[in-house]
């Protein structure tokens, strides 16, 4: 046990490289767990990954630049730049370049097996005059581009909106609720977290509970959220 | 000096007649007792092949001579358990409406030593001549059976198929055998179970409705057709959000007096989003930036290629969008004005011209027409191009192309229109690509990207004869410079709404069908007139489609259809039929709504659960390829049958088994709509 604090040394070295930084109190409840004869590599490894399977409120050790500041959804305030470095978590995702109506007819075509035997049983079938036809109902089902606007959450539960600015590899509707975001001196414009890849890091990740039920409820929430747009429309 | 008697039957008596023509040229009629759509032409012929001179007797058919039908004692609906007809033995035999026919070729099948076959070069044709071959043979053992290869009735092509005799497929002879008795099969087997179970229910509140008849196309086709109704009904239209710039600019390069400035459109590259949040914190950013500044500023030269060799799909295809008839109606007129000699078969799935064909010739032969013949001329005079290659062949027809320049005024309407699309098509192929000069003008404003475009069409080429596409210029754009900042004219925030999808069009389910091998080229406008006629579907002229005054286009011939594909195997179909029901229908782009009586059997069947589901195209796509793969001989037709009798079984349990599902859709959509179905 003399090695303990060597050891939390160690790991709290390795993780501030991800730009993470735990709390004593999980940290050491989680090297406790540990088999005493795990070699150093392994012990910095599986509690990373832990942590980033945990939800950030209980690993992480709050500090004033760790997490967003208390007027952040203020939405005065045009523009601000957050140095962070600010670990956050997704808490929810959605592609709002195209129709909900028409990610949920994907979903349902997925379900129906439709999808998946590419080219031959393509539904929606379109000549060139067609598409022009149409161009404003966006009714094709090419992958998610986005771009995605995300529910993100802090350390100490603050929850923000976050849109993707310019694409940010790893960041897709097959992301995972739980994901860990590390935010890193991003702008805010009106209470919204403006995402670029140069101001953020997609750690990983996931919160297997959150996941599930957010995957659960996508069908009825793009059918909620789609109605909802609809009835606001008005006139 | 002994003269070799031969006898030589065609498809229908159009070609026999015309094919007559051009060899004998006098040939003596002869009437046929009991039939009076089929004559005997009868003339001398020298074949310059070992025939030499010989007495020909020029007769046809009508489509299938032959049916295949269960025996009588499988035909009582109540005593007979439908899942018997999946092995219960088929009988062939001439159709009573043919013996006249058939007796007229057996009684010369006995004089003559040869059996010379020519009904039309696909499988269906080749299943036929092999019905001939049967009955021929049935009078005279003896005789030697050839079979003469053409795809269209110009006369050198015909002369030269005639000294040509090749031998009968009989791969592809097994192929149409296969598909046939599956048809036959699984056609009687699920129409009796579905008649059987539900018709109680459904003649209570409809006592017009007759038997529930199935084929394997035909669910497929009236599944795709439910699926985008469903659609439709359930779409819910949601808002998005936009961002346009507007920026007025001097032209200085070609400045004249009192010239205003030009307004140019600039697009925003992320097109829409739907969420007005993050449109408005875009808006905001692009304002604040107050400069725009042009990152790109190009002019390349571009083109619109021309079309590719005409198939029987895109005929089909072009005919409702571009000459107001539906698919059965163009193929009804194509397959006269191909008897008639004028285009070449009209059933193919072939997009390129083999190197034999001399499209410069045909396309001289269009020089005297006062509406494309200078087009045709100046491709003659040296602005002919080789036709684009397609990736289809089906090395039995060209493309559907002219063969002869005919007056427009000796033809009907409905003719003039078919003719004057495949020689535009014919040479809008054989023309250049039109080629123009496109500019994109691209500016960032705020950190958000947007384009403009503007383009001038240089030379027309192919457009100039091919009016059934457009490509125009669009608005000139100034110059800008690379680097250069402006102050937009004018940055607005917009916003629209998704629109509904609209209901299935013909040429949409044409093409579904295409993709998903329902049918094949020939059939799938019988198919389509098929889930019609047994009220699954009603079509319907397509929403703000302009609807054209009917003029007086009657066909002065009423060409002969094949019962293709046919699920009871009623041979031909003869005159009238499909073509008949058609010819009434609307013109213009059809679009089809199903009725409760086919929304309620493909919900029913996709309540099943089953993958190989009969409203999917899954079955009979597989069954597509098979057929394929028997023509190729690859694999053989008691495999094959084998095979699918065995997938088709297992649906047959599971309708049987789960029959409640079923009766719950119909409940569902006809016997209780207004409950269930509020709207």
């Amino acid at each position: 046990m003399a090695n303990n604090a060597r050891l939390i040394q160690e790991i709290t070295t390795f993780l501030a490289t991800k730009s993470l930084t735990p709390n004593t109190t999980w940290l050491t409840t989680n090297l406790a767990t540990l088999k005493p004869d795990i070699h150093l590599q392994g012990a910095k490894q599986l509690i990373y990954i832990r942590l980033l399977n945990t939800s950030l409120q209980s690993t992480i050790q709050i500090t004033p630049s760790s997490i967003f500041p208390q007027d952040i959804l203020n939405g005065n305030i045009t523009s601000r730049l957050l140095k962070g470095p600010i670990p956050v978590q997704v808490m929810d995702i959605e592609d709002i370049g195209k129709s909900r109506w028409s990610q949920l007819e994907a979903i349902e075509a997925d379900e129906r097996g439709e999808t998946t035997r590419g080219q031959e049983i393509v539904r929606v079938v379109r000549d060139e005059e067609d598409a022009e036809r149409d161009q404003s109902a966006t009714q094709t089902s090419s992958p998610s581009s986005g771009p995605h606007k995300l529910l993100l959450q802090d350390a100490k539960g603050l929850r923000v909106y976050g849109f993707e600015l310019s694409t940010v590899t790893g960041i897709n509707m097959n992301i995972h609720i739980g994901c860990k975001l590390v935010l890193r001196d991003v702008s805010v414009a009106r209470g919204v977290i403006l995402l670029e890849p140069k101001s953020v890091t997609v750690a990983g990740g996931k919160i297997e509970e959150l996941h599930q039920t957010w995957k659960a409820g996508r069908k009825e929430n793009l059918k909620r959220m789609a109605n909802a747009g609809s009835s606001t429309q008005g006139g | 000096m002994v003269v070799r008697r031969i006898l030589c039957v065609a498809e229908k008596n159009s070609i026999s007649k015309a094919v007559a023509g051009h060899l004998g040229g006098q040939y003596q009629t002869g009437n046929i007792r009991g039939t009076q759509y089929v004559k005997n032409y009868s003339f001398d012929y020298t074949f310059n092949n070992s025939w030499g001179p010989s007495s020909v007797v020029f007769t046809a058919v009508s489509g299938h001579i032959m049916q295949q039908e269960f025996p009588s004692r499988f035909k009582n609906w109540n005593n007979t358990d439908p899942w018997d007809l999946f092995e219960a033995p088929i009988e062939k035999s001439i159709d009573e409406k043919n013996q006249p026919i058939a007796n007229n070729i057996k009684q010369h099948a006995q004089r003559c030593s040869i059996l010379y076959i020519w009904t039309d070069c696909d499988r269906e044709g080749e299943n036929i001549g092999a019905e001939i071959r049967q009955i021929a043979l049935s009078a005279n053992p003896r005789i030697e059976i050839k079979r003469a290869h053409f795809s269209n009735i110009e006369r050198t092509h015909i002369i030269q198929a005639a000294n040509n005799p090749l031998l009968l497929d009989d791969n592809q002879v097994n192929a149409i055998e296969s598909r046939m008795e599956l048809d036959l099969r699984t056609g009687a087997a699920f129409t009796r179970v579905l008649t059987l179970s539900l018709q109680d229910m459904i003649k209570a509140v409809d006592p017009e409705l007759g038997i529930i008849s199935y084929g394997s196309c035909q669910f497929p086709t009236l599944g795709f057709v439910v699926n985008q109704y469903l659609r439709v009904k359930n779409f819910v239209p949601e808002p998005f959000w936009s961002i346009k710039i507007t920026h007025k600019k001097e032209d200085e390069k070609n400045k004249k007096p009192d010239q205003r400035p030009i307004t140019v459109n600039f697009n925003w590259v992320r097109g829409h989003l739907f969420d007005r949040m993050a449109v408005v914190l875009l808006f905001e950013r692009c304002l604040n930036a107050k400069f725009a500044k042009v990152i790109k500023m190009e002019r390349k030269p571009t083109s619109k290629w021309r079309p590719l060799p005409l198939t029987t799909v895109e005929l089909q295809k072009n005919g409702s969008r571009f000459l107001q008839m539906n698919s059965s109606r163009v193929m009804a007129v194509a397959e006269g004005l191909y008897q008639k000699g004028w285009i070449s078969y009209p059933r193919t799935e072939t997009d390129q011209f083999d190197r034999e064909i001399n499209c410069q010739a045909l396309c001289q032969k269009q020089t005297q027409s006062r509406e494309w013949g200078p087009h045709a001329q100046g491709l003659v005079n040296g602005n002919f191009r080789q036709p684009r290659r397609g990736t289809h062949n089906d090395k039995a027809h060209p493309p559907i192309h002219p063969v002869n320049y005919v007056e427009k005024s000796t033809l009907s309407h409905e003719e003039q229109k078919v003719y004057e699309f495949v020689v535009r098509r014919f040479l809008a192929c054989c023309s250049d690509d039109a080629k123009g000069e496109k500019t994109t003008v691209a500016i960032d404003y705020g950190a958000e990207i947007f384009n403009a475009t503007g383009l001038i069409v240089l030379h027309r080429n192919y457009l100039e004869v091919y009016p059934y596409e457009k490509w125009e210029d669009s608005q000139q754009l100034p110059e800008y410079q690379v680097g250069e900042t402006f102050i937009p004219t004018e940055a607005k925030m917009t916003e629209g709404k998704t629109s509904p999808p609209h209901y299935i069009t013909e040429p949409e389910l044409i093409t579904l069908m295409d993709k998903n091998g329902i049918g094949t080229d020939a059939t799938m406008a019988e198919h389509i007139s098929k889930i019609k006629e047994r009220n699954y579907v009603e079509s319907r002229p397509a929403t703000a489609a302009g609807r054209l005054a009917a003029a007086s286009d009657e066909g002065d011939t009423a060409p002969a259809t094949r019962g293709r594909g046919g699920a009871r195997g009623r041979g031909r179909g003869g005159r009238g039929g499909a073509t008949a029901s058609a010819r009434g229908a609307t013109r213009g782009v059809e679009e089809f709504v199903p009725t409760t009586l086919g929304i309620a059997l493909i919900e029913g069947y996709e309540n099943l659960n089953f993958s190989t589901s009969l409203s999917k195209p899954f079955l009979r796509k597989e069954m597509e390829l098979q057929m394929k793969a028997i023509c190729d001989g690859q694999r053989t037709r008691n495999d094959v049958v084998q095979e699918n009798i065995e997938r088709y079984r297992a649906v047959y349990m599971r309708t049987k088994d789960q029959m409640s599902v079923l009766k719950a859709a119909v409940n569902k959509y006809i016997v209780e709509p207004e409950r269930s179905n509020g709207s």
